[in-house]
């Protein structure tokens, strides 16, 4: 006779501990975790840059790439702490990553550290690293139908960023569409339209940005 | 997503459960799966097939259950159609997802030792 065994376990569970591990300590700390999704060249690192430029906030950055260091240079260049994460073909981070890299941060004297993840609008949806949120990078040229493409990233991000507004009126970006769909997936997101080289629109997200690091500060338990 | 390292999970966590446990060979593995979790299944299938090659799990038939997306308001509790952009019942903003977000290893049928 053959036996049913009942398991009901997450299959990832052994990731899911990491990432509350992270959870938890970063609650202590009052450390805002903020995890930045989107393609290859939606503009993820030149954000970061002007963040850092312009938050007035004690940030660091763990970068992850398929290769090089290219995105930790520009980081270091401008004098955020940073580590590469070099996942060699692998197309998201985890959280057990995230928790080793973490180890070299000068994590009590942070205020936000940033995650910015592999560039791709899938996978790293689906990993939570054990942060506060999730924000979605979609920069114009990509288009307006991309949300309802990749529903996963638009519905689990808590901001979406639309960036490289200076090209739009270089392109056919059916901005109604793309406002519709957006507010479809996801009615509670807070969206931005910036243009991180010029600046414009940039200081709402840092308000944003700024106002969350103050709340995670203000509630540590 | 990525299938491989979601077999490779879900093998891993039963080759351990099966040497804790004792099992004999493992005949049906049954996974749940959400709508919002963008898995492949006949990646996920061969992902899997190819994992289990001589281990305990090499006979085992993979059982993929779709869930279904459901949601809820946050705010009144009515059912919220997935097309919908507000609460049809309060106007409410604030969605939850009830079902649709499970990445489970539901069960396994093992042959008795």
């Amino acid at each position: 006779m053959n036996r049913i065994i009942t398991i009901q376990q997450s299959v990832m569970a052994e990731d899911e501990k990491f990432a509350a591990s992270i959870r938890d300590r970063n609650a202590r700390m009052g450390l805002l975790m903020v995890n930045i999704i989107g393609s290859p060249g939606s503009g993820k690192t030149t954000l970061l840059e002007k963040t850092a430029l312009q938050a007035g906030l004690s940030m660091a950055v763990i970068e992850g790439d398929l290769a090089t260091d290219r995105d930790a240079e520009r980081m270091a260049r401008i004098g955020v702490p940073v580590v590469q994460i070099n996942t060699r073909g692998g197309c998201h981070l985890e959280a057990n990553v995230i928790e080793k890299a973490m180890e070299s941060l000068p994590l009590d004297t942070l205020d936000v550290l940033f995650v910015e993840n592999v560039g791709n609008l899938v996978c790293p949806a689906e990993f939570d690293l054990g942060e506060d949120f999730k924000v979605a990078v979609l920069s114009a040229p990509e288009g307006a139908d991309k949300p309802l493409k990749y529903p996963y990233l638009f519905t689990s991000a808590r901001v979406v960023l639309l960036t490289k507004i200076d090209l739009l009126p270089h392109l056919s970006f059916d901005m109604e569409m793309f406002t519709t769909d957006v507010k479809k997936l996801n009615p509670e997101a807070a969206l931005f339209h910036l243009d991180s080289l010029s600046g414009d629109g940039v200081g709402s997200w840092l308000e944003f940005i700024k106002i969350r690091a103050r709340e995670k500060k203000a509630n540590v338990r | 997503m990525h299938e491989l390292s979601l077999a490779e999970a879900v093998v891993s966590a039963l080759l351990k459960m099966c040497e804790e446990e004792k099992w004999g060979a493992v005949k049906t593995v049954r996974l749940r799966v959400g709508a919002l979790r963008q898995v492949f299944p006949d990646m996920l299938e061969f992902a899997f097939g190819t994992l289990v090659k001589d281990t305990p799990l090499s006979d085992a038939a993979l059982v993929i259950e779709d869930v279904p997306l459901t949601q809820r308001c946050g705010e009144c509790g009515v059912p919220w159609p997935e097309e919908c952009v507000e609460c049809p019942s309060c106007g409410s903003l604030r969605r939850e997802t009830v079902t649709g977000m499970e990445l489970e290893i539901h069960s396994v049928e093992v042959e008795a030792l």
